[in-house]
């Protein structure tokens, strides 16, 4: 520990003697509306980011967060200009720059790994291709060209003198089976016995990859397996001659973590998953070897534990390549988890900055602090903390005790047995198992979460749960009898009795229908009421979502997410339900928004004893609203056990996984 | 500060100069209740957002005004002139403008001013029955190929697809050449339609299809909505504004078909007065009295540009990809 | 990728069936008469008229009929004209002319639609972007035979700077005219559509990504935005080869050129049925080719599909 502790100090005294890479100083940006209004997006925005460094900027949608990044970048959207402030990059001001000025940083000084994986890549080009034009783009063609003419001039010298640490020839595919060979025998020359002999080779296999090991690599493993320097040297200059702009390509995807990359090169955007392709972006954002990353947010849009294997990844490789990264979250706990140094925004304007730690623990603006208490990643501590501190856990201890009260009366609301869905594939003979054999039952008046990944099952089960979807086979037995028998009015009291609020605020309400209109829709179908009273009823419903009455002569479009997502909890109680289906339902929203929803979903399920079944993708937001919980994998059912249980004990290596996955759940909050 | 111990690697971070702990005066970004609704702005349905957008364009004024104007003049044609437009002496075959005729006269000697404002009336029938039409036939059988799916989608795509290989005009002219000696307003529209329905019907089904499946309608069924109430009442709304988008464009080319057909001569009788009938009449006169072929090809060019620069300026009101939420 | 063509060929089998069907149903089994169409207002010969009754065989029942005309028409024996003419003669003979015009339409609508259109929808909202606009909108809503009679009196009456009609054997500059009006609405779709797929790719996340690469303006705008562009554009063109060779009736009955369509004119003019159906099954036919073509074109831009 001392050892790295004394690194640490030594990267910090280099860092202060090189000063910032990056140093923005109130930085302004203007947006111009079309009705000519000016939008202040970005207000005296000033932060900097050092060699090496993870900064991340943390705030919600709107804060200015992407917007600063981007303006950094020279990429401003629309309208957007940088109106004041000043931007340095290594100390020159780049804020006036041309676009052709911008062009000749861009890519090498810096480079930019973007927010959606699935539009950032073109459909028509391979990601080759992709990858390919950032090197050309930046002459690395031409130089890798050079370079191994060079290098295989120089092999043909016999003298083995050039020792030189940037000596960045690249291993070639075409030599690389002769390299292993020659360094086979160099190691039984050496007189390694064959068990370490396999040992290193297998090491050296997994480490040599065309492309992107270096020949510096190369015979720095060689004389560390113990063959010595100058015949190690020697094989490296004889077989490391440069690689070709394929297997450099290869290369660069390999490092960011792309299996089978040579392949992978050859193939199209459409033909790779979520992760794959935010991986060839990390290969392209790095392609160039940029002394600065912006990574905006790299990962919000993948599964939490592909989000870990990335991010893992792109800091072991940002830390071996030595590059800084500015990194774009809404997530305070991924911030607090991977970045030195936080800067919170906040309507345009730097609120609050410093250390990490410092930042999470002992936040001082206001608007900090209400994040810190609403970051669902980090109220796992919330709750332990606020039982050991003894205060505001009230709340949450009452709900806990009566969870265990009705769990010993054990009545079932419902009840999922044996339930499988099975899907036919396109052009594909065999059926696929979308839900295979799960079974489980919720208790009346508690929450049961079902978590899982995207292609888990999970908004399966939800949607047959809901008789929306028929199983294949399996039932669902809703107080005790099988849904499929209801049909007409059975049918029609039954959706009465159980209601779905779904995942994307933008979709579940029709644009067509004002606010009104859409509360009251249920109360049509079921006949309820005349208009008078339904207008009674549809204003108590927007008290108890806590909305204001004008809302009603208002249309979706005009609302945030969060509000659409409460009204569609007010239609949903408009019937008086019994049991509710929250299919991702706070997925879409800004932490604070999410944290306001699930707290009124609390409340709600206190007040009228409602039963919750909760798909989420998000095992954070589970801590905080669930009383039992279903990990979902792949169709199947991994574990089923109590909230507490699953976080303190899991017994599956799988939600091991997904738990600690969570981002920032490691941290230490002093919550003071 | 004390706070941290020391096992912690990351607190052992010492700060960089302008990485000190910044914390802004509360009072610069005065905090906002989370997720608050601005009960100041009017609220507005998207038709109502479409008319203001509409309203400010200035394409959508001005074509409004002359599709008005060319509306009034093919109801009220004796307003503009008082001459029957089949009133025609030869004696005054070709002659020039003169006091109460000032577009001249064609080769039959009728007054081309009165034969070119009695023209509107037939074009802009034939173009909006021809438009209602199409949008009747259109819409019901795209709808239902998107709605139902599987088989009966099967059948009316193909049908759709049979229909659309034939050209409108071709179309119109191989039935039309049968009833060349009967041709009626009626039967120019019959033919139009038949042969038009096709875009309207393809249109109507991709709406349809991509309606069908948002949120919205699962949420409907679930609260027990029957399918059939869901179509009614959240997929056909919600489909309208691009049914609408394409039929008024098209106005303007079954306006422009029918004089087509007319200047092909296989179209209206000459009994009825046409502006493509009276084109091709002078059509002869091409070098000789250019200004009798003049007159009615320029009021047939302005109502189509009237129809089709309405057409452009509804589909940016209505278009779903520029109505941000 | 074969696989998916040959679904696109199946496919377009019924297609051919029901609309060679369809036109042939429009033309001898609606109410009117064909024969009668045929003599016009000529009184009618009842032994003629019986003659041609059993010659395209109306005499039988009309499924009879189609399977009949379907048989003759695989072996392209689409009977005779009235004067003896094998059909089939004379659609050779009009049909490379026609060809002649398609092509240079297609050129001419292709070149300058998509130069224009580009221009425009990269400088968006600047005065050549508005000219350019006004005059697509012009092109559009003006009849074809207005906009021929207008470039007839001004460039070949006026100015004579291009001859006013073709003849029977037209030359290159003979069609010039006749080709830039038969290809002028399509070239001011062309123009709409590659300035609205310019203007919103040039939006895309993938283009910021490739700037953000450090590559220039320029290879940004042609391998990023210009290439995705691309595809409807050309997909657009395939269909539009089609339907040219079915709107050279206008152009050539302006300018008097002795192709597809004017003979279509004439047929209808005297009532010859039988040639009709026979150019507009055979133009259908060419229209169903382009489309299948053009699903080929696509799949070689579109890897989405190529692949799927």
């Amino acid at each position: 520990m001392s050892r790295e502790t004394n690194n640490q100090d030594k990267v910090v005294a280099m860092q202060r003697e090189q000063g910032p890479i990056l140093e923005v100083k109130d930085l302004k940006v203007d947006f111009t509306t079309d009705e000519k209004h000016v939008v202040h997006a970005v207000r005296d925005a000033s932060f900097s980011v050092y060699p090496g460094q993870w900064v991340a900027i943390v705030g919600e949608s709107g804060s200015g967060k992407s917007t600063s990044a981007m303006a950094v970048l020279g990429l401003l959207p629309g309208t957007g200009k940088v109106t004041g402030g000043s931007i340095k990059l290594e100390g020159e001001e780049i804020s006036r720059y041309s676009r052709k000025q911008y062009e000749e940083i861009l890519g090498e000084k810096m480079g930019l790994v973007p927010q959606d994986p699935m539009s950032n890549l073109n459909p028509v080009w391979r990601i080759g291709t992709q990858v390919e034009e950032a090197l050309k783009a930046n002459h690395m063609d031409v130089s890798h060209e050079k370079r191994s003419k060079l290098a295989k001039a120089l092999a043909g010298d016999d003298a083995v003198s050039i020792k030189s640490e940037d000596d960045e020839t690249f291993i070639g595919s075409k030599e690389l089976p002769e390299l292993f060979k020659a360094a086979q025998k160099a190691l039984t020359d050496s007189g390694v016995t064959s068990e370490a002999l396999e040992r290193h080779m297998d090491y050296f296999k997994k480490d040599w990859v065309a492309g992107s090991a270096t020949r510096w690599l190369v015979a720095d493993d060689l004389i560390k397996a113990g063959v010595d320097d100058d015949e190690a040297w020697s094989i490296a200059k004889r077989y490391v001659l440069g690689s070709t702009m394929n297997d450099r390509i290869a290369g660069l995807l390999d490092e960011a973590g792309l299996p089978d990359a040579a392949t992978r090169a050859r193939q199209f955007p459409h033909e790779f998953s979520g992760g794959m392709l935010q991986r060839a972006l990390i290969a392209i954002g790095l392609a160039c070897r940029p002394d600065l990353l912006i990574a905006d947010e790299p990962t919000s849009a993948l599964d939490v534990t592909v989000q870990k294997r990335i991010l893992d990844h792109l800091h072991n490789l940002t830390d071996e390549l030595g590059t800084a990264v500015l990194f774009i979250t809404h997530d305070l706990g991924l911030a607090a988890e991977r970045a030195q140094h936080i800067v919170v925004m906040y309507k345009g304007q730097v609120v609050e900055s410093g250390p990490s730690l410092e930042v999470l623990q002992h936040p001082q603006h206001p608007y900090t602090k209400r994040l810190v208490a609403a970051a669902p990643s980090l109220a796992s501590q919330r709750i332990v903390s606020a039982k050991e501190h003894g205060q505001d856990a009230s709340s949450y201890m009452e709900h806990a005790v009566k969870s265990e009260s009705t769990l010993k009366q054990g009545e079932h609301i419902i009840t999922v047995s044996h339930l499988t869905k099975e899907f036919k594939l396109p052009r594909k003979r065999q059926m696929f198992k979308a839900v295979d054999d799960v079974s489980f039952s919720i208790k009346r008046g508690t929450t049961l979460a079902i978590v899982g990944e995207s292609g888990s099952g999970k908004s399966t089960v939800a949607n047959m749960v809901l008789k929306l979807l028929e199983p294949t086979s399996g039932t669902v037995t809703y107080e005790g009898k099988d849904i499929k028998d209801f049909k007409g009015r059975s049918l029609l009291d039954f959706r009465r009795h159980v209601q779905p609020v779904f995942q994307n605020p933008y979709g579940s309400l029709d644009p067509m229908f004002s606010i009104y209109r859409s509360i009251e829709e249920p109360l049509r179908i079921h006949k309820i009421g005349d208009k008078k009273s339904r207008q009674q009823r549809v204003s108590e419903l927007l008290d108890l979502v806590k909305l204001p009455q004008s809302v009603m002569q208002r249309y979706p479009n005009e609302l945030s997410g969060g509000q659409r997502q409460r009204i569609a909890i007010a239609r949903a109680m408009a019937l008086n339900p019994d049991v509710i289906v929250c299919d991702e339902a706070v997925s879409a929203l800004d932490v604070l928004v999410q944290d306001q929803v699930l707290q009124l979903l609390n409340d709600l399920q206190a007040e009228r004893g409602l039963s919750y079944l909760f798909i989420t993708h998000d095992l954070a937001v589970v801590r905080q609203i669930a009383d039992e919980v279903v990990v979902m994998q792949k169709g199947k059912l991994v574990e089923h056990a109590t909230t507490d249980e699953v976080f303190d004990h899991p017994q599956k290596q799988y939600t091991r996984d997904l738990l600690d996955a969570i981002p920032g759940g490691d941290l230490r909050l002093g919550l003071d | 500060m004390t706070a941290f111990t020391s096992a912690d690697s990351k607190t052992a971070y010492e700060t960089l100069p302008g990485q000190e702990r910044f914390v802004a005066p509360v009072e610069q970004t005065p905090l906002q209740d989370v997720d608050s609704i601005d009960e100041s702005a009017p609220a507005t349905s998207m038709w109502a957002d479409a008319w203001r957008t509409l309203r400010k364009n200035p394409l959508f004024v001005i074509s409004g005004l002359l599709i008005l104007f060319i509306i009034f003049v093919a109801l009220f044609p004796q307003v503009f002139t008082h001459q029957d437009p089949n009133y025609c002496t030869l004696e005054n075959s070709l002659g020039p403008s003169a006091k109460g005729h000032p577009f001249g006269f064609d080769t039959q000697g009728c007054d081309v001013f009165t034969r070119t404002v009695y023209g509107t009336r037939t074009s802009l029938s034939v173009g909006i029955l021809t438009t209602i039409l199409v949008m009747i036939i259109g819409t019901i059988i795209g709808a239902l190929a998107g709605f139902f799916g599987g088989w009966i989608d099967a059948i009316l795509s193909r049908g759709t697809d049979i229909f659309m290989a034939i050209p409108l005009l071709l179309g119109a002219i191989v039935v039309l050449q049968m009833f060349r000696t009967s041709s009626s307003i009626w039967k120019i529209v019959l033919v139009l339609a038949l042969f038009g329905w096709t875009q309207t019907a393809r249109i109507a089904r991709s709406a349809v299809l991509e309606t069908k499946n948002l949120e919205f309608n699962t949420a409907a069924t679930s609260l027990g909505s029957t399918p059939i109430r869901n179509l009614m009442m959240h997929i056909m709304p919600n489909s309208l504004a691009s049914i609408i988008v394409v039929t008024t464009t098209s106005l303007a080319t079954y306006i422009v078909s029918e004089a087509t057909l007319s200047f092909l001569g296989i179209g209206l009788p000459s009994t009825t007065v046409s502006w493509g009938g009276d084109i091709s009449n002078a059509q002869t006169m091409l070098r000789t009295n250019p200004s009798v072929l003049f007159y009615p090809s320029v009021a047939l060019a302005i109502t189509s540009l009237a129809f089709i620069m309405m057409g452009d300026a509804v589909k940016d009101a209505l278009d779903p990809k520029s109505r941000t939420s | 990728m074969s696989k998916y063509l040959l679904r696109r060929i199946l496919q377009m089998i019924p297609v051919v069936l029901g609309t060679t069907l369809l036109v042939y149903a429009l033309v001898f089994a609606l109410p009117g008469d064909p024969v009668k169409a045929m003599f016009g207002d000529k009184p009618i010969n009842d032994a003629v008229a019986a003659q041609i009754r059993s010659e395209y065989n109306l005499d039988k029942p009309f499924i009879v009929q189609y399977l009949l005309f379907l048989k003759n028409a695989l072996t392209l024996n689409f009977g005779n004209t009235f004067a003896g003419q094998p059909v089939i003669a004379e659609i050779a003979r009009a049909f490379p002319v026609t060809i002649k015009l398609a092509v240079m339409a297609f050129c001419f609508e292709a070149i300058f639609g998509v130069i224009f259109g580009i221009i425009s929808g990269l400088k968006k909202g600047t005065w050549y972007d508005s000219v350019i606009l006004i005059v697509s909108l012009l092109l559009i809503s003006v009849p074809t035979f207005v906009t021929g009679f207008v470039m007839q009196y001004f460039l070949g009456v006026k100015w004579r700077i291009l001859p006013v009609t073709a003849g029977s054997n037209p030359g290159f500059l003979d069609l010039l005219m006749p080709a830039m009006v038969l290809g002028s609405v399509s070239m001011a779709y062309i123009i709409r559509l590659s300035r609205s797929e310019v203007s919103s790719n040039i939006a895309e996340d993938y283009v910021r990504t490739a700037r953000a690469k450090g590559m220039s303006n320029r290879s940004v705008i042609v391998r990023h935005v210009l290439r995705n562009s691309l595809i409807p554009v050309v997909t657009y063109l395939g269909q539009d080869l089609g339907a040219l060779m079915g709107g050279a009736m206008i152009s050539e009955t302006i300018f008097n050129i002795h192709g597809i369509g004017f003979l279509t004119y004439q047929s209808i003019l005297k009532g010859e049925s039988n040639l009709v159906v026979s150019i507009v099954t055979l133009l259908t036919l060419i229209f169903v080719v382009c489309n299948l073509l053009v699903d080929m074109i696509y799949m070689l831009l579109d890897p989405r599909i190529r692949y799927a």
